[in-house]
């Protein structure tokens, strides 16, 4: 080796430390900074603006915080829409995670045809397209029969309070929805069970533990990462959902005239904030948990 | 325990049977409902399955579709070119980021990692018009860079892939670097095949934005020959909403955007689950 490659692999060896690592980010981080993050920044500065179309271009007039109070004050759709929204949201993650973990964990069991029914789960991912979801809502095939057959809306009112019933309801009257939108959290659960090793199972197996232990010993805690995982997932899902009402009535407002883009993007950070509040305790919850298990390893 | 074992095979198998039927009855709906004739497609309740099947709603589609000034042809060409450039695209520079987030150190990383989680929970619609400003002010408009730079950087597939990469035990990358492998050799012989599931899911799933994506289309395309595929099928479906022959032409359109998405599909599942049974890892 002479000296010219020594001091090539020196530099390589410097530049592994950290040179490399952005290198390798380069490209992402430009496109992510010039079609994300400044686009983001320069909603939340046209937020606190009216923005009017004018001849050459946009005219901005600094108005305040005047666009957030309208949307709490003078809109008398957002604030139900939203809070609407939230409640069927709360319910409905909760609902498509722990369905996913259930049939992941099925589809985790030795059965014959198993790969077979693994892709019939991940099938309904792309009905998640626009075109088709929005085709299906219209013709109503989402819905259960049984609800309207059983009239079962003065029953759930009963049982969970008059404002919760129309979250409640219409999470019952999408299941078929929520059916639908666990395809991707499934693969991430049956991706996540094949890094948990099989020579654990049997080392506890041989020390008697019955596979009802195992779960909660081993298959649980070491799925931790991907519940939080999934959890995230399904929130960001959800609302970003094309059909979602609380999208559809920003859009609404970004293209009329005398509310116009600094209006539409004051709701959009409101909503953004309703979202990141969700997402922080989530995190938090989850962040905590990890931390721990990782103290204790 | 033998046949206990077997019993509880038998009833997981029926009751994934009768969950996987219930859950494939919409493709059933969208194939059925696209051959179904004109008097098929208002009875009410709608039926899942087509009486006397007809190609009469293709015939009505692409006989609307040549007498536009723009041929179907140029539609599908452009969507099939964006949606394969922007998938390899999507998948090289997610996994690099992801590969150097998930094994390197550097600067700023725990800022970038929560920039990312950040940035999933806003929606692509509430930036359209910052993003037109950016594409017109770099002159993309009108040329396929404006179709494919704002797909390029998704946060969705970098927030995916870190988890899967992470998993890779670093043993195996140092075992790697002192058999004298280079970063490059270390990221394309031992990342990419390791975290293939990863890949395949964001593959699907990006074709699946990028497939049914009118966004890019309608904001930063003027030239009607630079658009998609799916923002054809969308106009055509919003002009003829209320009409009573554009339903045959909906249905049928719905079905053909929806095929080439069941294709990827199939084609991605396929190496998902490959992969899961062969992974080395642990």
């Amino acid at each position: 080796m002479d000296a010219k490659q020594k001091k090539r692999a020196e530099l390589r060896y410097h530049g592994s430390r950290y040179g490399t690592g952005l290198l390798f980010m380069l490209p992402w981080l430009i496109g992510f900074c010039s079609f994300v993050l400044v686009p983001v920044g320069w909603s939340l500065f046209m937020s606190f603006n009216k923005v009017q179309v004018s001849v050459g271009g946009f005219k901005y007039d600094y108005i305040g915080l005047e666009n957030f109070r309208d949307a709490f004050l003078k809109d008398n759709e957002f604030p139900v829409q939203l809070i609407t929204y939230f409640q069927q949201m709360l319910l409905m993650v909760p609902i498509i995670v722990l369905f996913a973990l259930f049939i992941s964990l099925m589809l985790n069991q030795r059965f014959p045809g198993r790969f077979l029914y693994r892709a019939l789960f991940f099938l309904p991912v792309i009905f998640a397209t626009g075109q088709v979801l929005s085709e299906l809502f219209t013709q109503e095939v989402g819905e259960i029969p049984f609800i309207d057959q059983y009239n079962l809306e003065p029953l759930v009112a009963e049982y969970v309070g008059q404002q919760f019933a129309e979250p409640v309801m219409s999470v019952l009257g999408n299941a078929v929805l929520i059916l639908w939108y666990s395809g991707v959290q499934i693969l991430i659960f049956v991706a996540g069970f094949q890094t948990i090793s099989p020579t654990i199972y049997e080392a506890v197996r041989i020390d008697g533990a019955t596979p009802w232990d195992s779960f909660w010993k081993i298959t649980l805690p070491a799925t931790v990462p991907f519940i939080s995982l999934n959890i995230l997932y399904t929130i960001i899902d959800l609302f970003t959902f094309p059909l979602n009402p609380v999208i559809a009535h920003i859009r609404e407002n970004m293209f009329k005239v005398d509310t116009g883009y600094g209006y539409a993007s004051a709701l959009a950070w409101i909503y953004f904030a309703f979202i990141f509040v969700l997402i922080a305790i989530v995190l938090g919850l989850f962040g905590r948990n990890m931390k721990k298990r990782r103290a204790r390893s | 325990m033998r046949r206990r074992w077997s019993w509880f095979q038998f009833a997981l198998v029926t009751s994934f049977t009768a969950l996987a039927a219930f859950m494939s009855l919409p493709i059933l709906f969208i194939v059925n409902h696209a051959f179904k004739p004109q008097n098929e497609l208002f009875l009410f309740p709608p039926q899942f399955l087509v009486q006397n099947p007809t190609l009469r709603n293709f015939e009505l589609l692409f006989l609307h579709a040549s007498n536009a000034t723009v041929p179907f042809t140029r539609y599908l060409f452009n969507s099939v070119l964006v949606a394969a450039l922007a998938l390899a695209g999507v998948i090289l520079v997610s996994t690099m980021a992801a590969y150097a987030l998930g094994k390197y150190r550097f600067h700023f990383k725990g800022f970038i990692l929560s920039l990312i989680t950040l940035s999933l929970m806003f929606a692509p619609e509430t930036v359209g018009i910052p993003r037109y400003l950016i594409i017109s002010g770099l002159g993309m408009n009108d040329t396929y860079f404006g179709h494919l730079l704002p797909l390029l950087a998704s946060p969705v597939a970098v927030f995916l892939l870190i988890g899967f990469v992470s998993q890779i035990p670093d043993e195996l990358l140092e075992a790697a670097k002192i058999d004298g492998a280079s970063h490059l050799t270390i990221f394309s012989r031992i990342v990419i095949p390791l975290s293939a599931p990863a890949i395949a899911t964001i593959s699907i799933l990006t074709f699946q934005t990028v497939w049914g994506d009118i966004e890019t289309s309608t904001l930063f395309m003027q030239e009607e020959t630079m658009r998609t595929l799916a923002f054809y099928v969308n106009s055509l479906l919003s002009g003829l909403q209320n009409s009573v022959a554009g339903q045959n032409m909906a249905a049928a359109a719905g079905l053909l955007m929806f095929l080439p998405n069941l294709i990827i599909f199939l084609i991605f599942q396929k190496r998902v689950l490959e992969t899961m049974v062969h992974s080395g890892i642990k």
